[in-house]
């Protein structure tokens, strides 16, 4: 296992890349961690960029959890999130697992049109007028159905679940279980990775609802934790309009970018290794 | 059975597809669908002693929810409605919901709308012509004043409820102390201007021994606003008066000179180097930091407590002093101010024609936020006795007056400016008068609309562009006719010109 000069080379060369790499991507975070808990005035007196905190307070975050519209936003946030992703992988996994069925009569069809969603869509102001003649906007409802099933996961699904061993089926079959208990009873449990990425995909997504909030939603009780925290942002974007607008503060605008993606971030680690798992058994089967 | 079960399975599966959606809604372009056919103002009749209930849209921030906003209701009581404001801190989500609304027939009740928008929508025949219902906005129209009643016209129709006018806010600000330090006067002259500038660059005058400041600074062009008026200029585009005639400020001799000059002053190191791209409050935050030594910014952002404090954590011997425009060749004018443009527009649609127990309460509401005995005050100062009090028929903001800090989202028809900002900002009260009492030339841009075949954000770009060549010398001044050519031409700005002088000459101006 001698290795020469230069693979030692080749390898510095790749620890460097990968270091600057990662360097790129810790640096944001950080940057926004230590604004967050820095008080705003040392902020300013280090010309507005810190790396590490010499002074530390909560209060930004005391602010915003107590006086702000967050902890509200908060509450919508994970509401949408657990209802929605719930919706999401029910619904998807129905849909999936029979087009992934080779007997299923007009799979082509029902694949063409799931395929063709991928491709086309509606647009804006169709989309809209479904939504308000199905009485959707001002609700919750309006941030979970109109996108319930996400064409792209279905494929994946699918694609995992035409992977499973026919035998399997028929084994199951053989000893009397019908469509609905296989599904329930095999296919389900073998299924825990695909659902887990998926589920991933779709609580990312609720979790970062914006679009659909400010276009369906007028009601401000309602409104999930990224338009909140966008409006924390904006203002301090914008000219004055008005000599009456209070300023938030960078301290305040970073610990309520935290607070928004803190959750995230900490599922993820956990979730990650199904995550791959997934994503390679979908792709490779396909 | 086993047909069964897949004849289930492929019913269950329509029934998913239905729900199907790409998931790509990022499509934001809300297209012109002027023609959709939704059936808008089919919302049922509600007896009247139910309130009934107003969605207003706006941009805005900071709007605190309902259970909190004791502005809302207030009014609800007051006028026994159930208002529904929602506002949009950006304007680019404000259009997008405010397009689609209209064109699915799912109108707000009173909106906000810019000058292009109440063109286009009332051409469309979406907004309800307030001509005949004047005498049901009395309170509203001598509220607002004559002048703002002919802001909200189209072809002679009343379209839009315009707020009642602002001041402008915006001066010169500069480091006093820095002056002492190196022992500099206040500058009186562009060419003073130009050399404070300088020395706040080269003469280290936060005495750090680094060569870390520079002079100038402001959001955009804006920063060289007094500089234009020394040159008895308007910004690049205004139209004013001059003379008795109405004028382009970029067909004025006068504008060459003052780019040159500025060309100079960026030249010598002195101004913000990063003057064109600073967005948003970035100068104001380049002041604070001790990095720039004068600034072209408006007094909220400079005097009100949290930015004070902001000061003098990061240099407590910082001060900064509000200076009247240098004067120079061509006079003393602290940049333009637009007098025919009008803070904000609110237009009611069309449909509500049809629910005139609906339209009514919009008028009530329009009438009591405008009623100087009645809910001016609310959405002005808020609760009497509670956030504010009378003192002498003066209102003095109590220490409660932080829960009604949104009120403006509600001054729909504008308020009193200057009474208005004395009482909510007394501290502050000289710089609002100083910023007030400055020289301007009167720009008249917001009287023009735009003629047909002009596409005002092509030229604009086009405009910004080779100004920002000619002031950072990317292209010599001595092409600017040939600048004004291609602008004319290619941009069609002469379309504009023509028709601004043929649209103000109606007005009264330059004759």
């Amino acid at each position: 296992m001698v290795r020469g000069l230069d693979d030692k080379i080749f390898n510095t060369i790749i620890y460097i890349i990968l270091g600057l790499c990662g360097l790129a991507a810790v640096l944001p975070i950080l940057y926004v961690v230590s604004v967050s808990i820095t008080p705003f005035g040392e902020v300013l007196r280090n010309g507005g960029f810190i790396l590490f905190p010499r002074e530390i307070t909560f209060s930004a975050y005391r602010t915003l959890l107590t006086e702000s519209n967050i902890p509200k936003a908060f509450q919508i946030t994970v509401l949408i999130t657990v209802i929605g992703t719930t919706v999401n992988l029910v619904l998807t996994g129905l849909m999936a697992y029979p087009l992934s069925r080779r007997n299923l009569p007009g799979r082509n069809f029902f694949l063409l049109m799931i395929v063709f969603t991928l491709l086309f869509s509606g647009g804006l102001i169709p989309t809209y007028l479904v939504v308000k003649s199905m009485g959707l906007l001002d609700s919750i409802w309006a941030m979970i159905l109109p996108n319930a099933v996400w064409s792209f996961n279905v494929l994946i699904m699918k694609s995992f679940f035409e992977g499973l061993p026919e035998e399997l089926f028929e084994s199951a079959r053989m000893d009397g279980a019908k469509e609905f208990r296989i599904l329930l009873q095999i296919v389900a449990p073998l299924s825990v990775p695909v659902l887990l990425t998926v589920g991933l995909f779709y609580l990312v997504g609720h979790w970062n609802e914006f679009f659909q909030a400010i276009f369906y939603v007028t009601d401000r009780t309602l409104y999930p934790l990224q338009v909140v925290v966008r409006e924390i942002l904006m203002q301090s974007q914008q000219p004055l309009e008005n000599a009456e607008n209070m300023m938030p503060t960078q301290t305040m605008q970073m610990a309520s970018v935290m607070i928004a993606s803190l959750p995230v971030i900490v599922i993820y680690p956990f979730l990650q290794k199904h995550f791959t798992k997934g994503m390679l058994l979908g792709s490779i089967k396909g | 059975m086993k047909k069964l079960g897949t004849l289930l399975v492929a019913v269950s599966l329509a029934g998913a597809l239905l729900t199907a959606c790409s998931g790509g809604n990022g499509n934001n372009s809300p297209g012109n669908n002027p023609d959709a056919t939704a059936n808008p103002g089919a919302e049922t009749e509600q007896p009247s002693s139910k309130p009934v209930k107003l969605d207003i849209i706006e941009t805005g921030n900071n709007l605190p929810s309902p259970d909190k906003d004791i502005i809302k209701q207030e009014l609800d009581k007051a006028l026994n409605i159930d208002l529904n404001l929602t506002v949009y801190p950006a304007a680019d989500d404000y259009n997008n919901q405010l397009n689609v609304r209209m064109s699915s027939g799912n109108f707000p009740d009173l909106f906000m709308v810019d000058r292009q928008q109440l063109i286009q929508f009332s051409k469309q025949g979406l907004l309800l012509d307030l001509t005949p219902y004047m005498d049901k906005l009395e309170q509203t129209v001598a509220f607002i004043g004559e002048d703002s009643v002919k802001k909200g016209m189209v072809d002679g129709k009343v379209y839009g409820i315009s707020k009642s006018p602002q001041i402008p806010y915006n001066t010169l600000w500069i480091r006093k102390d820095w002056l002492d330090k190196l022992k500099l006067e206040v500058p009186t002259t562009v060419e003073q201007l130009a050399s404070v500038a300088e020395a706040f660059t080269k003469n280290d005058p936060d005495g750090n021994g680094k060569p870390d400041t520079f002079g100038l600074t402001g959001g955009k062009l804006g920063a060289f606003s007094t500089v234009f008026g020394a040159f008895g200029v308007g910004m690049p585009g205004n139209f004013y008066e001059k003379d008795g005639k109405v004028v382009n400020s970029l067909h004025e001799p006068a504008m060459k000179d003052a780019l040159a000059f500025i060309k100079n002053m960026i030249a010598s190191g002195s101004v913000d180097p990063e003057l064109l791209a600073n967005s948003g409050l970035q100068h104001q935050e380049k002041a604070i930091k001790g990095q720039a030594g004068i600034v072209y910014i408006d007094w909220p952002n400079m005097t009100k407590e949290q930015f004070v404090e902001q000061i003098k954590t990061v240099n407590p011997n910082a001060e900064w002093l509000q200076i009247a425009a240098p004067s120079g060749v061509g006079g003393q004018f602290d940049g333009s101010w637009d007098i025919g443009a009008a803070p904000g527009r609110y237009a009611i649609p069309k449909a509500l024609e049809k629910d005139p127990e609906k339209l009514q309460r919009v008028f009530d509401l329009l009438n009591y936020i405008s009623n100087p005995d009645g809910g001016s005050l609310l959405v002005q100062f808020g609760v009497k006795d509670t956030h504010f009090t009378l003192e002498d028929g003066k209102p003095k903001m109590t220490d409660k007056a932080g829960e009604v800090g949104h009120s403006w989202l509600y001054q729909f028809t504008g308020r009193p400016e200057m009474e208005y900002l004395q009482a909510k900002f007394a501290a502050q009260s000289a710089a609002i008068e100083f910023a007030n009492d400055q020289p301007r030339i009167e720009a008249l841009n917001g009287f023009v609309d735009n003629p047909e075949g002009y596409n005002p954000a092509d030229a604009n770009r086009y405009l910004e562009e080779e100004i920002a060549k000619f002031i950072y010398d990317k292209r010599p001044i001595t092409e600017y006719d040939d600048f004004i050519k291609t602008l004319e031409t290619s941009m069609n700005y002469k379309a504009l010109v023509d028709s601004a002088m043929e649209q103000l000459k109606a007005l009264g101006y330059g004759s």
